[in-house]
């Protein structure tokens, strides 16, 4: 617990970083505020790969996704997302064009980015080892990559124990930013909180008010997390709870709850699993008769659900997610960054990848507007609560919990007739703007720690 | 105490499930029993199967084709693994072909990850298997369940019928009692392993073909049934047929009916039962007196 | 002469001097330029947690697939602790995760360790699962259920003021390689200790192991758990490394690549563990890197990993041990030096081996079976026999194939309990005590079908035999080496005289003749100093000259001893025993004095001269 982080050596260190950049022995000192004025204006003390990590001419970046595992596709997007942002941060694109900082190109303060990317399996171990590395052995100034809140929970740890920022990219639960939250990680995308609130309102239009809903909830942080901000959301609608059925992880047989759900007489069944769960349940749902008797949501999408379960089951169904790429209509960041993408990879990036890019690029526009690297300048300018023109439309972050303030797309699933294409999935209903449904801050449970708290 | 209807559901969901991981469980024992090895591949098997429905219902919507292509591409990866590395197995120490088809397992699992993805693929139950059975009223249940158990069962009782009532079940239960003594009878030992080896796969390829509409299909799905079917031998007495049987439903039926009460719990219960029959019989409920 | 025995000295430790010298140098040396400290952690904690396993795997030939489960244990047990703040002191947190993953390793080893081979991995996988269970549901409030449990604190140490905290980077890394060293210094005194030849014994060939009176289910619970302290120290020290302790911790992956690991590496080799986790880590996360392998990578460990266990089963480490250690033995071997000085040695041809009761008040028998029957199912295998054997005697029990005299003497030797029956050693009743105990109190076997273990050399197999009767049945005497009781030493030379063994003593017993093995069968009972010695077909399979030899053998070691012996050489039954009971069909038909036998008509019939009466017919 002890731990402090040394600011007695920064003079020193920050000199000999200086020498190894080739600049000459003695005169060094004074010669770099001269060469480079607002990089060396002021000296900051060693903090985390600060300032070991800027020595050379590039800046590195950490992802850390799932490239095995059951989420290896999301993963592969996210991953992909993640390239591309490097590429445009040190080639320029539209999208970097758009934000005033990062119009000069070039890379992050001059700096290329490079990238070192490893597999996080699905499990926080693998994850928090990958980083590690990349933070001991590359000095990575920053990190992203999640597929669960487990992952961003343990990732956003480490961040705060080693001092290296990490932008929080596919997770929802409330507790990323609430209760687990700290001074070093950052959260983009709409939570749980936020979801539900942008759905509520289009669902209760839809399906009418004084309802009762059945909930099948995944027995873990994220399900519970997700049930409390459903009913949360639609208790302003007059909708009841029936029955919250909770199936701890492993579940293969959803009977039990299933029948429970079929004889609670509710109208609304909620299905919160995720991944293969998302699939067997709903395919058990299915043959059980639910949709018959109810309506059938799938509050949060998954990026590729709708391949596993067809127009049969989506079709008309409505739902949110985190990014669609329908957002293009609204946003032309969007328009561009899709289709760079689907240029280069040649297929449509679902939200994975957009969250992924898009805070790699909030990262560098922070980067670039505190003028240094140095993680609190870093962390500073991405709590001041400015606005940046995105791929998901204008985004930032609140200061309080870092939690960011990003519009969230409601959609419905398309049924087989309008279907154009592979990711055509859905129809965009609406964009709910972000400011309207944050959780207020009293209700997050963040106690923010200093930057320099382990 | 959960309603009586879902208590029926859960137990109707008990012997479905049962079914599938005693037809599953029997080809491990088989196995065993003959080539004296566990087979750590076989979760990965029954995952194989799962995939070759997958491809065959997404192309053909036939049911039957489903089984077959199971049932034939179990054939043939058995084939291969036998005749190209496990048949150099059979006089190395247990440990050491515990090892080998631990490997394989793994290479088995991450080669469809490489090939399918990670994504979980959607089965549909087949048109005659699209409904919803009402039983008077007190409870209903969907019909592909319910023939479920009819088809596992018909594998089951052909397995049954082919190993105690042809020639060549003879000689493999020869071989499961006393593994020396059939080389003794002048059969040949090799093409009996290799039949034996494959009609365990395939066991576990039609398990996996039955069980997909269920379920999600995805490349890890065979880890937790293999570790539940070791748990159905442990129970039922490894090397013995209707120890499988016995034992895969009742792992079935504890797993299910136990989710009404505390699902929590659920998983637990079997490793629980598992405990008890290690400590009162060792051996499991039918297994042979003598072996480890 | 002083010289050579330093020099002697200083190679014994070598293994633990290179040890700690890579530990202190690699930091330093290639590894510092990549700043690897993070990756050399991790392949120590991995390396700490294959010591154990390799102990229970390696050596005592136990493959548990379930060490996952003790492995979480520890490091949960410990971050919960600490983290809660119900211990502050970061040490007696760490010890108490140990502990605690030492104890459940009891209980899942009770059960577990009632089968063997496949049954227990399957067994110890189960138990593992249902660890992660129950961690992820029922206990995740105490262990923070899939988000595992952060913020788990460093040691650290206090002298008076100054503090030195173990945060982190080479602060860790320096109790982590302390603690690797510390495990494998304890596991290399393990291994050479008298509990390593025994676990050796039991990896062998566990039955006559617990034969030879060593508490075969006491040793295995041992190692399990000892394994199980590595394994919960590992966890520990991987909660502290990451100040996070993972839910995956207990998933059938981590005990999964620990096999992994410990097979690529090398079994039985303590080491080898700990260079599988360097490969394992170092490809893990070299392939990924390589442009569309990435995804592979596992498939690729998986490839690796089937071709080692099919062309390389010694794995990379143990290959390169063995090697090395076939050219050190081709080298004009040392080993003749350790053996106790010739003086001590007893003359040929007198019995060596002291019975340790001497023969008793001639009233008792030294051994009686009384009405003993013994039934599998409906097959009554010995039905109603019983003998007296006076002390000193030697006792035949023929018969035709069959008969049941194979299984009458396991009855004796206590491998089986008979179904009805009593049989009582010099008086005491001994019936259903297990072999082990009936060895101790006196009765040793030499089997029909030699029973040795085989990859050790004749001197070892004899030191496992002897190491019974001078240690008592379970022993955790760790810090002396197996060849260092002189007791033990000198029974050995003495019986290796005895049995002509001399030239062929430090030779792997599976490249022996088939006499020499058969004559090492004899000393294996004969090492345990049995008063009562059942020998089951001694001389089968020998030749002419051998059987002669034996016969002499056995001869002198009736002096002051009790043997019955199972034989179908007529003629070294009839110039041996002083009575000879002839079984039939798992009766006894006749007993008496060999003059008896010879003359009874229903013996005749039956047996000795049935074919020649069948053929007169």
């Amino acid at each position: 617990m002890n731990r402090s982080f040394n600011s007695g050596k920064s003079v020193a260190v920050t000199r000999r970083g200086i020498l190894k950049t080739g600049l000459g022995l003695g005169a060094a000192g004074l010669l770099t505020p001269l060469t480079a004025p607002h990089v060396w204006a002021k000296t900051y003390p060693t903090m985390g790969t600060f300032p070991e990590g800027i020595k050379g001419s590039t800046v590195f970046a950490a992802g850390l996704f799932p490239i095995t595992g059951p989420y290896a596709s999301l993963g592969n997007d996210e991953k992909l997302g993640f390239e591309l942002a490097i590429e445009h941060l040190n080639n320029g694109s539209q999208v970097t064009e758009a934000v005033p900082s990062l119009k000069k190109g070039g890379g992050v303060l001059g700096k290329k980015v490079i990238s070192g990317i490893a597999d996080s399996q699905t499990h926080s171990n693998p994850a928090v080892q990958g980083a590690t590395r990349f933070i001991d052995s590359n000095n990575a100034m920053v990190m992203t990559g999640a597929i669960s809140s487990a992952i961003a929970v343990a990732l956003e740890e480490l961040g705060q124990r080693k001092k290296v920022i990490y932008m929080g990219d596919v997770t929802a639960s409330n507790a990323t930013t609430g209760k687990n939250c700290q001074r070093f990680g950052f959260r983009l995308m709409p939570d749980n909180y936020m979801l539900c609130q942008a759905l509520a309102p289009v669902l209760a239009k839809a399906l009418g008010h004084n309802l009762k809903a059945a909930y099948l909830v995944p027995d873990y942080t994220f399900g519970t997390s997700l049930y409390t901000s459903l009913t949360n959301a639609f208790a302003k609608y007059g909708w009841t709870s029936a029955t919250e059925q909770l199936a701890p992880l492993g579940t293969t047989d959803f009977t039990s709850y299933l029948l429970n759900i079929a004889n609670s007489g509710a109208n609304v069944m909620f299905n919160e699993t995720v991944g293969a769960d998302e699939v067997t349940s709903t395919k058990q749902a299915v043959q059980f008769g639910i949709m018959k008797k109810m309506k059938f949501v799938i509050p949060l999408l998954s990026p590729f659900i709708y391949k596993s379960m067809g127009p049969e089951v989506l079709g008309g169904m409505y739902g949110t997610m985190p990014w669609y790429w329908g957002m293009q209509e609204k946003f032309p960041l969007a328009k561009s960054f899709v289709a760079d993408f689907h240029k280069k990879f040649n297929y449509i990036p679902r939200f994975c990848a957009a969250q992924c890019y898009n805070n790699m690029i909030l990262w560098a526009d922070a980067a670039e507007r505190a003028g240094t690297f140095y993680p609190p300048e870093v962390i500073k300018a991405l709590e001041s609560g400015y606005k940046v023109d995105t791929i998901a439309g204008p985004v930032w972050f609140r200061a309080e919990d870092h939690q960011g303030v990003s519009p969230v797309p409601v959609v419905q699933g398309k049924t087989a007739s309008e279907i154009h294409g592979d990711a055509d999935n859905y129809k965009l209903v609406e964009i709910v703007s972000g400011e309207t449904i944050m959780e207020p801050l009293k209700d997050t449970g963040c106690h923010m720690p200093s930057t320099a708290a382990a | 105490m959960p309603p009586i209807a879902v208590l029926l559901s859960q137990a109707f969901s008990g012997f479905a499930f049962g079914t599938l991981l005693a037809l599953m469980s029997s080809g491990l024992t088989i196995i065993f029993g003959t080539l004296g090895f566990v087979n750590f591949a076989h979760g990965a098997m029954f995952m194989i199967g799962a995939y070759a429905a997958f491809v065959v219902l997404t192309y053909t919507h036939s049911y039957i084709a489903a089984l077959a292509a199971g049932a034939a591409v179990l054939l043939i990866v058995a084939v291969v693994l036998e005749r190209g590395l496990l048949r150099f197995y059979y006089t190395r120490p247990p440990e050491d072909q515990l090892l080998v088809t631990f490997g394989l397992s793994v290479m088995l699992i991450e080669g469809i990850r490489y090939f399918f993805g990670s994504d979980s693929e959607g089965v549909s139950p087949p048109a005659w298997g699209d409904g919803i059975v009402n039983f008077w009223g007190i409870f209903y249940y969907p019909l592909y369940r319910v023939e479920v158990i009819g088809i596992a069962a018909a594998f089951l009782l052909a397995l049954y019928l082919l190993l105690y009532h042809t020639s060549v079940g003879l000689m493999v239960r020869a071989g499961i009692e006393d593994r020396l003594m059939v080389g003794l009878l002048g059969i040949d030992v090799r093409k009996m392993f290799l039949l034996v080896f494959a009609v365990g796969a395939m066991a576990a390829g039609v398990a996996g073909v039955i069980f997909a509409p269920l379920s999600a299909v995805i490349p890890d799905m065979g880890t937790p049934f293999l570790i539940q079917a070791f748990v159905v031998v442990v129970i039922g007495g490894l090397g013995s047929f209707g120890g499988a049987i016995v034992g895969g439903i009742l792992v079935g039926e504890l797993l299910s009916l136990t989710t009404a009460f505390n699902p929590d719990y659920s998983q637990a219960s079997i490793y629980l039962v598992m405990t008890l029959v290690l400590v009162l019989r060792p051996r499991g409920l039918f297994g042979a007196v003598g072996r480890v | 002469m002083s010289g050579g025995v330093v020099a002697r000295r200083g190679s014994r430790w070598l293994p633990e001097i290179i040890v700690a010298l890579l530990l202190i140098v690699i930091p330093f040396g290639f590894v510092a330029a990549f700043s690897a400290v993070d990756l050399l952690s991790r392949i120590l904690i991995w390396g700490l947690f294959g010591i154990g396993f390799d102990l229970l795997f390696g050596y005592s030939g136990l493959l548990s697939f379930g060490q996952a489960a003790f492995f979480g244990t520890g490091g949960f047990v410990t971050a919960f602790l600490l983290t809660t703040h119900i211990l502050d002191n970061v040490w007696l947190g760490m010890f108490a995760g140990v502990v605690a993953a030492s104890l459940f390793s009891l209980l899942v080893g009770y059960l577990a360790l009632r089968r063997i081979g496949l049954y227990f991995a399957m067994i110890t996988l189960a138990f593992a699962q249902l660890s992660y269970f129950i961690e992820n549901s029922p206990l995740a409030k105490w262990t923070g259920g899939e988000n595992g449990l952060p913020g788990v604190p460093p040691p650290t140490i206090q002298i008076g003021s100054f503090v030195f905290s173990f945060d982190g980077g080479w602060h860790l890394y320096t109790l982590i390689a302390a603690l690797f060293f510390a495990g494998y210094v304890l596991a290399r005194f393990i291994v050479r200790s008298p509990v390593g030849a025994v676990l050796t014994g039991i990896r062998q060939n566990a039955d006559r192991t617990a034969a030879l009176g060593h508490s075969v289910p006491g040793y295995k619970l041992s190692v399990f758990a000892l394994a199980a302290g590595y394994a919960g120290l590992a966890g520990v020290l991987l909660g502290i490394f990451q100040s996070y302790m993972p839910p995956g911790a207990f998933s059938v992956d981590t005990s999964g690549q620990l096999v992994f690991q410990t097979v690529i590496g090398g079994v039985g080799t303590l080491l080898g563990p700990t260079v599988g986790a360097a490969v394992w880590l170092f490809l893990r996360d070299e392939l990924q890197q390589i442009p569309g392998v990435g995804s592979l990578w596992m498939f690729i460990l998986g490839a690796i990993f089937v071709v080692l266990v099919t062309t390389l089963r010694k794995g990379l480490y143990g290959t390169v041990v063995a090697r090395w250690q076939s050219r050190v033995a081709t080298a004009p071997a040392p080993q003749r030096a350790s053996r106790p000085r010739a003086a001590i040695r007893s003359h040929p041809g007198t019995p060596q081996p002291t019975p340790p009761a001497a023969a008793g008040a001639a009233a008792t028998p030294a051994l009686e079976a009384k009405s003993v029957s013994k039934h599998f199912g409906g097959v009554r295998a010995v039905s109603d026999v019983s003998l007296t054997v006076p002390a000193g005697e030697i006792y035949a029990v023929i018969g035709p194939n069959g008969a049941g005299k194979t299984t009458f003497l396991r009855l004796l030797s206590g491998e089986m309990s008979p179904s009805r029956g009593n049989i009582l050693l010099r008086g005491h009743d001994i019936t259903g005590h297990s072999v082990t105990a009936i060895n101790r109190a006196g009765i040793a076997k030499s089997y029909q079908i030699n029973q040795l273990f085989n990859d050790l050399t004749g001197r070892q197999n004899l030191r496992i035999a002897a190491l019974g009767r001078h240690r008592g049945t379970l022993r955790f005497d760790v810090f002396r080496s197996a060849d260092s009781i002189p007791a033990v030493e000198e029974s050995i030379a003495g019986l290796i005289d005895e049995l002509g063994l001399a030239a062929s003593a430090d030779l792997p017993v599976a490249t022996l003749p088939y006499g020499e093995k058969r004559r090492i069968e004899l000393g294996l009972a004969l090492a345990t100093l049995p008063s009562v010695l059942l020998l089951d077909e001694p001389l089968a399979g020998l030749s002419p000259g051998e059987r002669q030899e034996v016969i002499r053998l056995i001869r002198r070691l009736a002096e002051g001893r009790t043997i019955v012996l199972v034989e179908h050489d007529m003629d070294a039954v009839f110039a041996l025993a002083a009575r000879i009971m002839v079984m039939h069909q798992g009766r006894p038909l006749a007993e008496g004095t060999p003059a008896d036998i010879r003359q009874h008509p229903e013996v005749r019939r039956a047996y000795l001269g049935g074919v020649k009466a069948y053929a007169h017919a």
